[in-house]
């Protein structure tokens, strides 16, 4: 869950779902290691990345969790996306099945995730124009009508990847003044589909 | 890796606290440790209520310490440290009653070793969609040993720092090859099915109850980012081996039925001296290769007229097997005949003059295999 500390801190936990092969952790990879001159701490491990983001109004600190994408550990994904405040549904753009894969990923979270939790559909491997089976515009249309934030990205060229997790901190809610009631948090949403819906044009 | 850090100073490392509180300015903090301790025996033991409290009490002793005398101006990381100590302290005070107390955890804890003990028969990396270029036995035998590790320890942190080498020599791993072979960089498609493999080749003890007891009684503000991460992927994993059935492992469920109830089987005749509470701490070795060991009469001590060079590692482990069996054996006929106030050297001569059959030199012989049995089990650890 992302939560606030001093000075606008956030600590946001984002998990990385997708199938096998799909580039999960090359992307994260590329984002963590494309940061270093950036800022200070991070942590690359094989399968746990951290990675502080210095935004104008707000720093935030991703705890990026990745999860095994076969489906024979499919029924585990639910210990590893409770409580995240942010996910990535990763697909590759040479395979149909990953994307059809993402999109029970996104069907689930809809019906078993933290319903405040920004959601980012990634179309990796894009680099791999001449292999390409998933249209642009099919994946986007899909993204539009389930509310996603849609991009395709390559780890391999690192096109679009600091992109995704920029946006990401950019949607993940701000704390408010104490005085505010909790709900308030969510009132700057309809500016989020706004922007959502030109990732296509 | 050893959990307890050597290297920490003094003033940081748990007995540097415990000094600490024997100074008389800390009569205070003494007193209010103990009737913390003492509040227990009001409750019947419960786990989640005895970690509210033990966690309320940490936050308490924290807002304490950081406005005592005796920390004044100390770093954060002493007043930290002085909590850890604090930890530690409390919960090897409160060990017995929180730690696998409940009959459903001992039950559960026994069902999944029970398990694992026929998932080592049959269940190979591939099964579990390993890479074949990651496959690396003798890497994973470091993350199993740190595994095994968890019962020597009674503090959640402690506990919590086997769970965390285990995972970091498989991370180490993983790094390692793809920065040797230029491969795409390994994530979690890789580490947690290894991570299921070295937990089915560990057979760790009382898995479910230590899972349980980190997660409620570790602080909670340390049971965070890379930690919560780790000792999540454990959990999964002993998700996994609890829900397994055929297709988890992409095989027919008739298929994984028959290969559980052969793994059943060999155990059974496989060690036929072996009884239940023993058949706990069997090293897995022994099992997986009980059928070997007892092929028959002849056959059961089958390293008598071997040679030390001759020997493989298998046969190395095997012989530890054989080793670890043997003196169990002795152990228990020892105690039996102590019960029957029979002395052991005055049987061995009697039993000798009775049946003049067997020649005092294989029994010199059988004292120098025990020897070879610990020389071996000594060269096993420096591999």
């Amino acid at each position: 869950m992302a939560s606030a500390g001093k000075n606008n801190s956030i600590n946001a936990k984002l998990v990385l779902l997708g199938d096998m092969g799909a580039g999960k952790s090359s992307l994260v990879l590329r984002f963590v290691k494309g940061q270093f001159l950036e800022f200070q701490e991070s942590t690359i491990g094989a399968a746990f990345f951290s990675q502080t983001l210095a935004l104008s109004d707000a720093t935030v600190k991703f705890e990026i969790w990745d999860t095994a994408g076969q489906e024979r550990y499919h029924s585990l994904a639910p210990m590893y996306y409770r409580g995240a405040a942010a996910a990535i549904i990763v697909y590759d753009i040479t395979s149909t099945e990953s994307f059809e894969r993402a999109k029970k990923w996104v069907q689930e979270l809809q019906k078993q995730g933290n319903p405040n939790m920004v959601m980012a559909l990634a179309g990796n491997k894009a680099d791999l124009e001449e292999k390409r089976k998933v249209a642009t515009e099919e994946a986007c249309t899909y993204a539009e009508e389930n509310g996603l934030f849609f991009i395709e990205t390559s780890a391999k060229t690192a096109i679009n990847v600091n992109d995704i997790f920029y946006e990401i901190a950019r949607r993940l809610p701000r704390a408010q003044p104490a005085q505010n009631p909790a709900g308030m948090v969510l009132s700057d949403r309809p500016a989020e589909r706004l922007q959502t819906s030109s990732c296509c044009s | 890796m050893d959990a307890s850090a050597a290297a920490t100073p003094l003033h940081l490392d748990f007995y540097g606290f415990l000094n600490r509180l024997r100074r008389p300015g800390a009569a205070d903090l003494v007193g209010a440790v103990k009737s913390f301790l003492v509040s227990f025996s009001l409750y019947a033991p419960d786990a989640e209520s005895d970690s509210r409290r033990v966690q309320d009490f940490l936050l308490t002793m924290e807002r304490t310490i950081k406005q005592h005398p005796l920390w004044a101006n100390a770093p954060d990381e002493e007043i930290d440290s002085a909590i850890e100590g604090l930890e530690k302290y409390v919960m090897t005070k409160l060990f017995d009653r929180t730690f696998g107390s409940s009959t459903e955890d001992a039950k559960l804890d026994v069902e999944i070793s029970e398990k694992i003990r026929l998932l080592q028969h049959f269940v190979k990396p591939d099964h579990l969609d390993v890479p074949i270029d990651l496959q690396n036995e003798a890497s994973w035998l470091f993350a199993v040993k740190e595994l095994q590790k968890i019962n020597a320890f009674k503090a959640p942190r402690e506990k919590l720092l086997c769970i965390m080498n285990c995972c970091q020599v498989i991370n180490n791993l993983l790094l390692n090859v793809s920065m040797t072979t230029n491969s795409a960089p390994a994530g979690a498609d890789e580490f947690l099915p290894i991570l299921i493999y070295v937990t089915i080749k560990a057979n760790p003890p009382q898995l479910h109850s230590n899972l349980k007891y980190v997660q409620l009684f570790r602080r909670r503000e340390k049971l965070v980012s890379e930690m919560e991460y780790y000792l999540t992927n454990l959990f999964s994993a002993e998700m996994f081996i609890t829900n397994i059935n055929g297709s988890s492992l992409s095989m027919k469920e008739s298929e994984f039925q028959k290969s559980m109830q052969a793994a059943r089987f060999a155990n059974e005749v496989g060690d036929p001296y072996s009884v239940p509470e023993l058949a706990k701490v069997d090293p897995p070795i022994m099992t997986r290769h009980g059928k070997e060991i007892h092929l028959g009469g002849s056959n059961k001590y089958p390293f008598m007229e071997r040679d030390a060079e001759d020997l493989t590692r298998e046969d190395v482990k095997m012989l530890l097997g054989l080793y670890k069996q043997l003196v169990t054996k002795y152990t228990r006929l020892s105690e039996a005949l102590r019960r029957h106030s029979l002395d052991e050297d005055l049987l061995i001569h009697t039993a000798r003059d009775l049946t003049r059959r067997v020649p005092s030199k294989s029994i010199v012989k059988d004292k120098g295999a025990f020897h070879s049995f610990i020389a071996s089990g000594r060269a096993l650890k420096c591999f």
